[in-house]
């Protein structure tokens, strides 16, 4: 659900919001290692298990396991509606820079 | 969450351009390097089997060290891109994995065709008919392959650059052997650089 000012909340928290533009920059039908993007965005691996759990419950990305032992491997995908999702903070986060420029331009 | 609630507008569009940013020169094959390496083994090692052939009455083709020097900078070259997209593709699995497979093995099969037909023509060929399958070849099956890469990555500049490197190619067909090594070293290799130097410029990434 938007928050007030029409961001979607479960993107708009800097680790998340991190995440999901790291992700949107691979291809459709790519996916990424949950090692490589814990070492791009620096962070713990129960913190980043903590927000990829979040949006994976709101269906932005879908998170699988892999191989046993040492070659596991867990990938982390953006999801078609993730993808849209991204598309439309980011089109309302410029939606609101705009404004607020406007409105500084017109306060002076 | 509190971080949820203290982020600012303004500050979400600085992390959406820095992680963007961040993620494109992490994540994604640089093209400038991959079109600067290939560009100088066409330019300078076609170069110097031009500069090798020039004047020779009758044509007796490139030098040895000059052919050498191709294969020492095409080794570069190909060390140099492999290390860049190893760098940039580690840890991303999926389509695009399997796309650079088809890629590297129509290549290969491409040239091991190249090859056969070279050695299939050695005996009856004349000069110009080798120069074009030995020398051209290669150009031709660049070409094509950056035409199966842009298909499969949906990548226009290389869409653009494949399509000249195959009219290049086969307008050697025409050509003397001296002037099929010019004009694949200038019109080839010269294609290659300057799409690396406007990639280079404008941002863009090989897919």
């Amino acid at each position: 659900m938007p928050a007030d000012n029409g961001l979607d909340p479960v993107i708009h928290a800097p680790a998340r919001l991190r995440v999901m533009v790291t992700l949107a920059t691979l291809r459709e039908g790519d996916d990424l290692s949950f090692t490589r993007l814990q070492d791009l965005l620096g962070l713990t691996p129960g913190n980043l298990i903590t927000h990829l759990r979040k949006l994976e419950d709101a269906g932005y990305v879908t998170t699988a396991k892999s191989g046993s032992g040492v070659t596991a491997r867990t990938s982390v995908s953006l999801t078609q509606q993730g993808r849209k999702a991204l598309d439309a903070y980011t089109g309302t986060l410029r939606q609101l820079l705009d404004s607020a420029s406007t409105n500084g331009t017109r306060a002076h | 969450m509190a971080e949820d609630q203290d982020m600012s507008a303004r500050e979400a569009a600085a992390i959406v351009q820095d992680a963007r940013a961040r993620a494109r020169r992490e994540l994604v094959i640089s093209a400038p390097v991959v079109y600067m390496a290939w560009g100088l083994v066409w330019l300078v090692g076609y170069g110097a089997m031009w500069l090798s052939v020039r004047g020779q009455h009758p044509y007796r083709g490139p030098s040895g060290v000059s052919i050498a020097a191709v294969f020492v900078l095409a080794g570069f070259a190909a060390a140099a891109v492999l290390v860049v997209a190893r760098r940039a593709t580690a840890g991303i699995g999926g389509q695009s994995a399997r796309y650079r497979c088809i890629i590297v093995a129509a290549w290969a099969t491409g040239y091991l065709i190249l090859l056969v037909v070279q050695a299939a023509i050695s005996g009856s060929a004349s000069a110009r008919e080798l120069a074009f399958a030995g020398l051209a070849g290669p150009l031709l099956l660049a070409g094509l392959t950056y035409i199966l890469a842009s298909v499969l990555g949906r990548d226009r500049p290389a869409f653009a650059l494949g399509a000249w490197l195959v009219i290049v190619g086969a307008a050697c067909a025409w050509l003397a052997p001296a002037a099929v090594l010019a004009t694949c070293a200038l019109a080839g290799g010269g294609a290659f650089l300057l799409l690396a130097v406007i990639q280079a410029r404008f941002g863009a990434h090989a897919s």
